[in-house]
């Protein structure tokens, strides 16, 4: 390989590229305000904030992978947040119990939306809709049935605290300390990152998933039981969004039923950004991470600029669509390419 | 004016193959001309650049003298070119009538003309003498029905040429009767057609002049039909290339247990009363024309669609194939689809994990994780063995050529260490030289002991290849024909039993 | 055409209206006519005007197999743009709300340009327009409800013909409309005919880049109505408008008939199951249950929906498969 075409692939690799954008941004939105280098007001949360979107995004991910997509990730989360947060206040769970209810509650919604879309062959569009809308109602009701007016459950499980506040930096060895910017809340997702990075790379699962992704036809025709791969590909989905529900919870320090209300788009602009196929087939684990601590770059550094909310949402927007329209000529290029080459 | 259509050394090339090569073909007002070849000789290729589809790489297209290649559909439409298209080209969800005018409703103002396009279309319907509901929904009509609209709408336009591909394949033989009376009859009125079908004898009672094509190439020119027998056709469209490699008669013994036998099986797609044998290091040949039922049976016996009834046995044992994956790991049967792109490969997968996706349970270390060393000496194991032309194994699918294509999609079954593969059409859209080595490879197989079900329309094909051949007509087994690969005598054993059935 | 042949082709359509019809009595019998009030069926049937529209709205982008997300952000956006024009600049309400009107018109052009562009899904093209509206929809209006915009837009609003409210009225005939327009001009068989098979619609001369760019500008259109209906409905403008559109523009064209596959339209079906849904509402607040029991019926009743519509299609798909003996 010549230096040339080596640089060239670097370069062309999309989680490069994203990687600069997003440490450049970083470094501009510092120097226009230094304040954005502030680690406990600006970095941490940030950093707090991109683990439980990184989960979500992971979520979408797995739904894309098979080329699904699950509008039903935050109501998923909301579900799972609203099992864990019952079981601490109702049957005084410990913290990792009631995690794991709350998990177990996401996957089998997953698991149920899978199945649902493997008997009737509806589109997954619409079943995850429906599934939302449908969650949504019973979320709401749930809450307001059992607490009234506070809509919350609110106890909070003994090590609640540690996961929302602290960081690696009480970790010591021989001295050295963890960063103080690091937040625990990371863990978790690095962990999600690391298996289902994992599971995609190395395992039959993952190949499994990603050939009914690529060709449905073809996967049948080989011999992989590709319904039973759908609804694997939904229950994953459904246990990372419960995850990001209740880390969420756990960040927010209640349980309440707009957990997941604000999922829905940054589950695809993590994934998207990141370089995966909305067609599936393929998919950038990791890119999801880059692609999620980019859009939290530009939107923690526009609002230390003091700007609204709303532009944070025209940038994002615009962000989403400027992404897909690269995607979209880089795949022009490709083709034009292959076919001078044959 | 006298009516002209002229393609002059037009050649076309797809990623990987080369579908036309410098082909000529002449056809006159008030003549039928043949487009005979058999499947991927070009055919639809051809139709497809006259009627403005495709781009041709190079070559001239004219017509009435005027030299020009369609840019689209409508611009040929507007030149007066109708065609009815292999594929179905209907709306489903509108009426008869208003598919029969899609290419110009009558309108007034923007506004449809429902009254014109009632007219339009009875007169359309009542010059073919076919008898439908104006009003159904296409998506309502059966296949035949729906190919009789897709005539309907090309005779509507008023055209001077017209296009007719396999128009006889799915409609019976009393409205093939009524499509030819209209053929004659706009023959009269000095009408060009074009007329490709698969049924000989249709050809001989309809055409006047013949075109032929073999891999790409013009192998007739617009001769007169009359000039030629049914052989000498034959001949032109399989070609020698084939019958003067040497042939050799393969011994199969069959006083031992069938590996694979079917006694009386009906399928709830149709099939009925299909009785057959299997023997190790067998190839046995189904050939019938397209639409026969063979893929059917193939996907109904592994599990796809199912058996109502009939015994299905393997290595003497009465079994039941509930799904491919049973057929797979379970009884050990392969599956090479005919539609590679669509079923067979996954094209943005390299080539590696294509050829392991059959054999991920066995390439795995603890906890389902994939041995990427095993799967690499597999997939270089079966790249080296079939001779697949690639960089290297992490090249995607995609990127191949048709041939190369095929022989993944093969490496996948053998990798599986099948005992019984079902090939289906294996060599449609490769090149000659690719579709040689093919040949080579199977009986290569089929002599280290893999029994192989070979489904070929391509007669040529089917007996250099085949040791005993399975004739299927219209989902029913017509005839059981031992090869003595002759070519003369088999190619007329194999009409005779789907003429004469 | 006889009766049999009237209700093959058109079940959805007969089940919808008799269940509206026995659901509308039943909700009458069981409120001991408090229904039929002036007041309550004056309100049962203004707020039925928007539903209508953003299903129609919806079902114009169904129609080419796509999806529009953004109808309810297009929808906010173009009712503060109204707003803001005549609150903060005095301008006339003709002019604020044809400004107002041709803007969401732009924004579904925008989309549909987007679309044929990258060819790529609608969906996630409309997310993107999605956020960035929303965005603008903030911005217009901050946290603030903008009614200084005068008097005699809410008259307007409150007018009747002939009993109904003239928003109803405004509504229905957009339907009708937009019924011929998709049943007799050549333009929307166009469409229709790229939703139903692209490659035939193509082959036949149809340029399905047009008719998808036809459709979203349509949509946007359509959104712009509703828009209009709403500033003139509503006592003020906020940013909440438009957030509660995405699942009943969604319910009312599937509960309705129409196929997420694309190739058809069902207006009459629209209208009457945005009735329904309108019903499950009414339901709701006369048995004071709540809010959320709404969109829990509505999720349910469209996914069973499209689950009995995909069975009967399959259905009919396997009993045509198979050897085609001549008939």
């Amino acid at each position: 390989m010549s230096p040339l075409t080596r640089i060239r692939r670097i370069v062309g690799d999309q989680r490069v590229v994203l990687t600069l954008l997003t440490v450049g941004l970083f470094l501009y939105f510092g120097m226009k305000n230094s304040a954005f280098f502030s680690t406990d007001f600006v970095i941490y949360p940030l950093l707090r904030d991109g683990a439980v979107l990184t989960v979500i995004g992971l979520a979408q991910l797995c739904a894309l992978s098979i080329g699904h997509l699950n509008l039903a990730v935050g109501r998923m989360a909301a579900v799972a947040a609203l099992a864990a947060g019952a079981s601490y206040q109702y049957w005084h769970l410990a913290l990792i119990p009631g995690l794991l209810i709350g998990l177990v509650t996401g996957a089998l919604l997953g698991a149920i939306t899978g199945w649902m879309i493997v008997k009737s062959q509806v589109n997954a569009f619409i079943v995850t809709l429906a599934m939302d809308f449908a969650l949504l109602g019973f979320v709401t009701f749930i809450y307001v049935t059992f607490t009234g007016a506070t809509a919350a459950f609110t106890t909070k499980p003994a090590g609640m605290e540690y996961w929302r506040n602290t960081s690696l930096h009480q970790y010591c060895i021989a001295g050295h300390c963890g960063p103080r910017v690091f937040p625990m809340m990371l863990v978790p997702a690095i962990i999600a990152l690391i298996l289902v990075g994992f599971m995609y790379a190395k395992t039959r699962m993952g190949r499994e998933l990603l050939a009914t992704g690529s060709n449905l036809r073809a996967a049948k025709l080989s011999g992989i039981p590709v319904d039973r791969r759908v609804i694997m590909a939904h229950t994953l989905s459904g246990l990372l969004a419960a995850l990001a529900g209740v880390m969420l919870a756990f960040t927010n320090g209640s349980f309440t039923a707009s957990i997941g209300s604000q999922f829905m788009l940054p589950s695809f602009l993590g994934p998207v950004l990141g370089g995966t196929l909305l067609v599936g087939g393929a998919v950038q684990v990791l890119g999801t991470f880059i692609g999620t601590m980019l859009t939290l770059v530009i939107r923690q550094g526009l609002s230390v600029q003091g700007i609204g909310l709303e532009t944070l949402n025209i940038a994002l927007g615009l962000v989403l669509l400027t992404a897909l329209s690269l995607g979209q000529i880089q795949k022009m290029f490709t083709s034009i390419r292959m076919r001078g080459r044959t | 004016m006298n009516t002209e259509l002229r393609i002059e050394k037009v050649s076309k090339s797809f990623p990987g193959v080369k579908a036309l090569n410098e082909v000529n073909l002449t056809m006159k007002g008030g003549s039928v001309h043949a487009l005979l070849g058999e499947n991927g000789a070009g055919k639809s290729t051809l139709i497809k650049i006259i009627t403005g589809v495709y781009r041709a790489d190079s070559g001239v297209l004219k017509t009435n003298g005027e030299e020009k290649f369609f840019n689209s559909p409508v611009e040929a439409t507007d030149a007066g070119i109708a065609v009815v298209h292999q594929e179905r080209n209907l709306i489903p969800e509108f009426s008869v009538e208003e598919n029969i005018t899609l290419h110009h409703p009558p309108t007034k103002f923007g506004i449809v003309d429902r009254a014109e396009r009632t007219r339009l279309a009875r007169q359309a319907l009542e010059t073919l003498g076919f008898d439908i509901d104006l009003n159904e929904r296409v998506k309502n009509l059966s296949v035949a029905q729906m190919q009789l609209v897709e005539i309907a709408k090309a005779l509507v336009t008023n055209a001077q040429i017209i296009l007719l591909d396999e128009p006889t394949a799915s409609i019976t033989s009393g409205e093939t009767i009524k499509l030819f009376d209209v053929i004659k009859r706009l023959k009269e009125s000095g009408t060009a057609v074009l007329f490709v079908s698969h049924k000989l004898e249709e050809v001989y009672e309809i055409c006047d002049t013949v075109t032929v094509l073999r891999d790409g190439e013009s192998i007739l020119e617009s001769k007169p039909l009359s000039e030629y027998k049914q052989g000498e056709i034959v001949d032109a469209m399989v070609g020698r290339h084939l019958a003067d490699r040497k042939v050799e008669l393969r011994k199969v013994n069959r006083s031992v247990e069938p590996v694979m036998q079917l006694t009386d099986i009906h399928t709830a797609l149709g099939h009925e009363k299909i009785s057959m044998s299997l023997y190790p290091g067998e190839v046995l040949g189904m050939y019938g024309l397209v639409g026969a039922g063979r893929s059917e049976l193939a996907r109904s016996v592994l599990g796809l669609h199912g058996i109502s009834s009939g015994e299905l046995k393997l290595n003497g044992q009465v079994v039941e194939i509930k799904s491919l994956r049973d057929a797979l790991h379970k009884h050990r049967i392969g599956y090479v689809t005919e539609n590679r792109k669509e079923e067979g490969l996954f094209l943005d997968f390299p080539v590696r994990k294509n050829i392991s996706v059959t054999i991920l349970s066995k390439i795995l270390k603890k906890l389902g994780v994939i041995s990427f060393q095993e799967e690499d000496s597999v997939s270089t194991k079966y790249v080296d063995r079939l001779g697949i032309k690639v960089v290297d194994n992490n090249q995607l699918a995609g990127t191949l050529s048709g041939g190369n294509q095929q022989k993944v999609s093969v490496s996948k079954w053998l990798a599986a260490d099948t005992k019984i593969l079902i090939i289906d059409e294996p060599t449609v859209g490769v090149d000659v030289r690719t579709k040689a080595s093919f040949h080579e490879l199977i009986v290569e197989l089929a002599n280290e002991g893999l029994s192989i079900i070979l489904i070929s329309s391509d007669l040529a094909e089917m007996i250099s290849l085949a040791d005993r051949i399975l004739v299927m007509r219209d989902y029913q087994l017509v005839g059981d024909l031992d090869n003595s690969k002759d070519y003369t005598t088999m190619s007329r054993g194999i009409m005779t039993a789907i003429h004469s059935a | 055409m006889n009766f049999k042949a009237l209700f093959r082709h058109r079940a959805t359509e007969l089940s919808l209206t008799a269940i509206f019809v026995l659901g509308f009595l039943l909700l009458v019998a069981t409120s001991h006519g408090v229904l039929l009030s002036r007041e309550s069926l004056q309100g049962f049937l203004t707020y039925l005007a928007v539903p209508i529209v953003i299903g129609m709205a919806q079902m114009v982008v169904l129609a080419i197999g796509q999806m529009n997300l953004a109808v309810g952000a297009m929808g906010g956006v173009s009712a503060a743009i109204m707003a803001v024009l005549m609150a903060d600049h005095h301008y006339p309400i003709w002019l604020a709300l044809l400004i107002g009107f041709l803007s969401a018109t732009a924004m579904g052009a925008i989309n549909g340009f987007l679309v044929v562009v990258t060819q790529l899904n609608g969906f996630i093209i409309t997310l993107g327009t999605m956020t960035i509206l929303l965005g603008f929809q903030y911005r217009l209006v901050r946290t603030f409800t903008i009614d200084a915009y005068p008097k005699s837009l809410p008259d307007f609003g409150a007018k009747n013909i002939l009993g109904f409210p003239l928003i109803l009225v405004i509504a229905i005939a957009t339907s009708v409309i937009l019924s011929l327009f998709f049943s007799r001009t050549s333009t929307g068989r166009r469409v229709l005919a790229t939703g139903g098979n692209a490659l035939a619609a193509r082959l036949s001369g149809i340029s399905n880049g047009k008719s998808v760019f036809i459709a979203h500008t349509l949509s946007g259109a359509l959104v712009g109505i509703a828009a209009i209906i709403t500033i003139s409905s509503l006592p003020g403008i906020n940013r909440s408008i438009g957030g509660d559109w995405m699942l009943a523009s969604f319910a009312a064209p599937i509960i309705g008939g129409v196929l997420m596959a694309g190739g058809t339209v069902a207006i009459y079906g629209t209208v009457v199951a945005a009735g329904v849904v309108r019903l499950v509402d009414i339901a709701r607040a006369q048995y004071s249950l709540d809010p959320s029991i709404v969109s829990l019926t509505v999720g349910v009743v469209v996914l069973s929906t499209v689950a009995l519509s995909e069975l009967r299609r399959r259905r009919s798909e396997r009993a045509r498969e198979g050897r085609k003996v001549a008939a």
